[in-house]
């Protein structure tokens, strides 16, 4: 007999909505936190006055309630729609390169293409012809995911351009480069540079941006996680807080309980770890009980990058400092060489790619009256910032951030004489709080050849052990979510 | 199972390619086993034992206790950053925060310098019973009250209580040591001279730089004394430093100071986001506070149960966190002021009474989330641990 039908490992997103899914089926569910709140990244921290958000930019797929996306239906589904409020935000984003271009993207699809046709009309027809087929491509991609069967006749898109990437056809469509800045802007939610992205990704992200409206949780993405929590305790699930798992037991190939770091070893027929696939199999399972085919599997991928943060709480309105849009790109040039991406490999952030929200845009209650926050950030691989000696630490992280304020300034001039509260953010901080490999924020990279044609199969050779989080698929609010409902389905397929 | 429509896609060939060439020469992550913690635990450490090497008289009723790793590594710090102290004294386990007096740059040891208080239970116990060469449980550096050279001005107000120096003597350390730009206006209230910690060392060190000035102000100054006498009021703190533009504040030191400092400030036109303040505990006489039921008084005790675990019995002018403790169940806790939350526990029913200005998160109110340093039972509880 088990101590508890399934033992869930990590309360984060894919967690959460795990143990909520579960327990909603009536299973006796356990789960465990090494945190004293549940949330993971899907987060929120004060200093001072200010809450500041950790990770949520804009969230995804979730649509309106008379047309709602996959994100709201499952939330739906999971019970916690009613606690959560949601604002949406009107522009998709901002992109400025200093002096040069400062162009800001309504959530509408004829506003992108007009806003873009008027800031470049000697390429209108490029431009109309570009978003058909963004969108034609997006539609084509969703038909396939239904059913991929039958003759590539069906999909003359994807069949073009399945293996391109967004630089490569933007190349195709566009001369002008600062024109292709703007749709490579978005390269930031990847974390692979538009020579490198596969243009699936920006299709979706058009397609599912501007269809799906980007909103936030009012109250900040804690708000989200709470609710999820709650909904798991109501279900009758148990939770162990201030308690991580130091080991999955797994015994002859099946998973059967979690041994915490408090010493208890507690059994359970299935287990869900929303820990990283790299530390699930490398630090939380003995090394003789991991199948070969699991680092077989893994070695091909690598993690994406982590990123350098500034939180910063304002003492004035957003407008006061030329903040504008709920989400912005700085640009330093319309360089998309390779010279972005091999910046992320440095410890130097001058002249980087850097981007920043600002949530009291969209909703002026987000910060106290009369302030505003802003969450600063340059994607960065935490390689160089392992090799830092940790007494120099301190130094490098207030060098590096001084330059991206200096050049957040160049935006926003005055925003330095405002700041009330800061904290910095460094590939190690990430480290620290996620435990995922070099700090990786999106889970594994997403390479044409890791891209979502090929996604791994979720058929796991221990048995009992279910992953859910940022590394099973996609990262992000709504797949991590959807992964750990999927991983709630296939274990109550299981269990019959 | 590839679809054959997929195959037929334009570059399949090349892209299945590409990932077996990856497959065969990528990363063996097997041989990562450990790689986060050991990169971590250089500066974030789940704890660190330390060992007392030396026991330095300060004052009367203060001392240094000067702690040095056992295997030669000390995470590092900012100025200004405290250690949690974890010690069992008479059979209750528990912790306080220390701010280090000595500076970073002294990476040999760290100086905690620790007043003995009436009634203490932690002080008096590390003051009385620690002997050099026994063991201590800290946690790693941690707090936010620092010099922040992103939007802090290089010439620092700095207003210290009593014990409260101890954040200050760090910063000031590192500065002349390492010939730092940055000056310092150190204001020092204490009751008498000779209870002003560090006094002698601050007057030396202020003789030698131009850079520091230290400005003790004695509450009940004796007959025919020379410096400052009263408090630290806004019009002493002008009369030394000038404008107030260009400097930003700080504070430490009892909750009074903090009660009589900060209207000073405000009226004195010095901006919110110029005034930097180190926690310092819970409030003293919680139920004087506005907002606190005029029905409840302190002794009176509640039953607090927790979930999946037994009940106990706490009153209501003691802290959840310390009731918690006296009852055998170790809550994580590191800055006990009500704002590191660390000791976050989940209220499932009941009410507590948290002092305005507690930094709870605003889904937190919402979800019964409070931090137990600074929570007081007000009806019988049930918590989540």
């Amino acid at each position: 007999m088990h101590d508890y039908d399934a033992i869930v490992v990590g309360a984060g997103n894919g967690g959460l909505a795990a143990g909520a899914a579960l327990a909603q089926s009536g299973l006796k569910v356990l789960m465990l936190e090494r945190h004293n709140i549940p949330g993971g990244s899907a987060t929120t921290f004060c200093r001072g006055r200010f809450e500041f958000e950790v990770a949520l930019h804009q969230l995804s797929d979730m649509g309106t309630p008379e047309r709602p996306g996959t994100l709201r239906t499952l939330l739906d589904s999971l019970g916690v729609l009613d606690e959560v409020s949601f604002v949406s935000m009107e522009d998709l984003y901002r992109v400025v390169i200093p002096d040069r271009l400062d162009v800001t993207l309504p959530v509408d699809r004829q506003g992108v293409v007009d806003t873009l046709q008027e800031r470049f009309p000697a390429e209108k027809e490029a431009i109309k012809k570009f978003f058909d087929l963004v969108y034609g491509y997006g539609l084509e991609l969703y038909s396939f995911y239904r059913n991929p069967g039958g003759e590539v006749e069906r999909f003359p898109l994807l069949k073009r351009y399945a293996f391109r990437t967004a630089g490569e056809v933007m190349d195709e469509f566009f001369q002008d480069p600062l024109l292709k800045a703007v749709p490579g802007a978005y390269w930031g939610y990847i974390g692979l540079t538009p020579n490198r992205l596969p243009f699936s990704y920006l299709s979706l992200l058009y397609v599912s941006y501007i269809e799906m409206l980007p909103c936030h949780v009012r109250g900040g993405s804690q708000s989200l996680s709470n609710a999820m929590f709650n909904r798991f305790l109501s279900l009758g699930g148990e939770a162990k807080f201030n308690c991580g798992a130091k080991k999955i037991v797994v015994r002859d190939g099946v998973a059967t309980g979690v041994l915490t770091d408090r010493g208890e070893e507690i059994s359970a027929r299935f287990i869900v770890s929303n820990a990283s696939k790299v530390a699930t199999f490398t630090d939380l399972i003995d090394p003789g009980e991991v199948p070969k085919a699991i680092f077989e599997g893994m070695k091909g991928r690598t993690p994406s990058p982590s990123s350098f943060n500034i939180y910063m709480g304002l003492d004035c309105e957003p407008g006061e400092v030329g903040i504008t849009a709920s989400t912005t790109t700085i640009l330093p040039d319309e360089d998309m060489s390779d010279r972005h991406f091999n910046q992320m490999r440095r410890l130097d952030t001058e002249n980087s790619v850097m981007g920043f929200s600002c949530y009291d845009v969209a909703d002026p209650t987000f910060s106290p009256p009369g302030t505003c926050q802003v969450a600063l950030l340059t994607l960065r691989y935490a390689e160089p910032w392992l090799r830092v000696p940790p007494s120099q630490y301190a130094a490098e992280k207030y060098r590096c951030a001084e330059a991206m304020l200096r050049q957040m300034e160049r935006v926003c001039p005055g925003v330095r004489d405002h700041i009330e509260e800061i904290e910095v953010a460094t590939p190690l901080t990430f480290m620290r709080y996620l435990n995922s490999p070099y700090g990786a924020i999106y889970g594994f990279e997403q390479y044409m050849k890791d891209s979502l044609f090929f996604e791994a199969s979720r058929q796991m050779p221990i048995k009992g052990l279910y992953l859910a989080g940022g590394w099973v698929t996609d990262c992000g609010f709504a797949p991590t979510i959807k992964s750990g409902v999927s991983a709630a389905g296939a274990i109550l397929r299981q269990a019959g | 199972m590839i679809p054959e429509a997929l195959k037929n896609f334009d570059r399949f060939q090349d892209v299945v390619k590409e990932m077996e060439i990856c497959r065969k020469y990528g990363m063996d992550y097997s041989l990562e086993k450990g790689d986060v913690g050991k990169f971590i635990n250089r500066y974030h450490p789940s704890s660190l034992d330390l060992r007392m090497a030396e026991l330095i008289p300060r004052t009367l009723d203060t001392k240094t206790i000067r702690l040095v790793s056992q295997d030669g590594y000390l995470p590092p710090f900012q100025a200004g950053q405290y250690i949690s102290v974890a010690v069992e004294v008479d059979g209750i386990r528990t912790s306080r925060p220390y701010s280090l007096s000595s500076p970073p740059n002294q990476t040999g040891y760290y100086d905690i310098t620790v007043r003995r208080v009436a009634d203490g239970l932690v002080s008096n116990y590390l003051l009385d019973e620690l002997k050099p060469g026994d063991l201590l449980r800290t946690s790693g550096p941690e707090g936010h009250f620092y010099y922040n050279p992103l939007f802090h001005d290089q010439t620092m107000v700095c207003l210290a209580g009593g014990n409260g120096v101890t954040p200050f003597m760090s910063m000031i350390q590192q500065i002349v040591d390492c010939g730092l730009e940055r000056t310092v206006y150190l204001f020092l209230g204490s009751p008498d001279l000779g209870q002003a910690l560090f006094h002698d060392r601050l007057t030396a060190i202020a003789a030698r730089h131009e850079n520091i000035h230290y400005v003790p102000v004695i509450e009940n100054p004796p007959e025919g004394y020379k410096g400052r006498g009263g408090l630290i009021t806004g019009d002493l703190i002008q009369q030394v430093v000038g404008e107030v533009s260009g400097k930003t504040f700080y504070i430490c030191g009892p909750q009074a100071m903090y009660d009589f400092c900060l209207p000073q400030l405000e009226h004195m036109g010095v901006p919110a986001r110029k005034i930097r303040k180190e926690a310092y505990g819970p409030p003293l006489r919680v139920w004087e506070q506005a907002g606190w039921p005029y029905a409840v008084k302190p002794q009176d005790a509640f039953e607090v149960r927790v979930k999946g675990g037994g009940s106990f019995s706490a009153p209501a002018g003691e802290t959840l966190l310390t009731s918690l403790e006296k009852n055998g169940l170790l809550v994580p806790s590191l800055c006990r002021s009500g704002e590191c939350s660390q000791c976050r526990v989940k209220l499932l029913a009941g009410k507590v009474f948290q002092p305005a200005g507690t930094p709870v998160r605003r889904s937190d109110a919402k979800f019964g989330y409070v931090h137990s340093c600074v929570s007081y039972p007000l009806e019988n509880l049930e918590i989540l641990l």
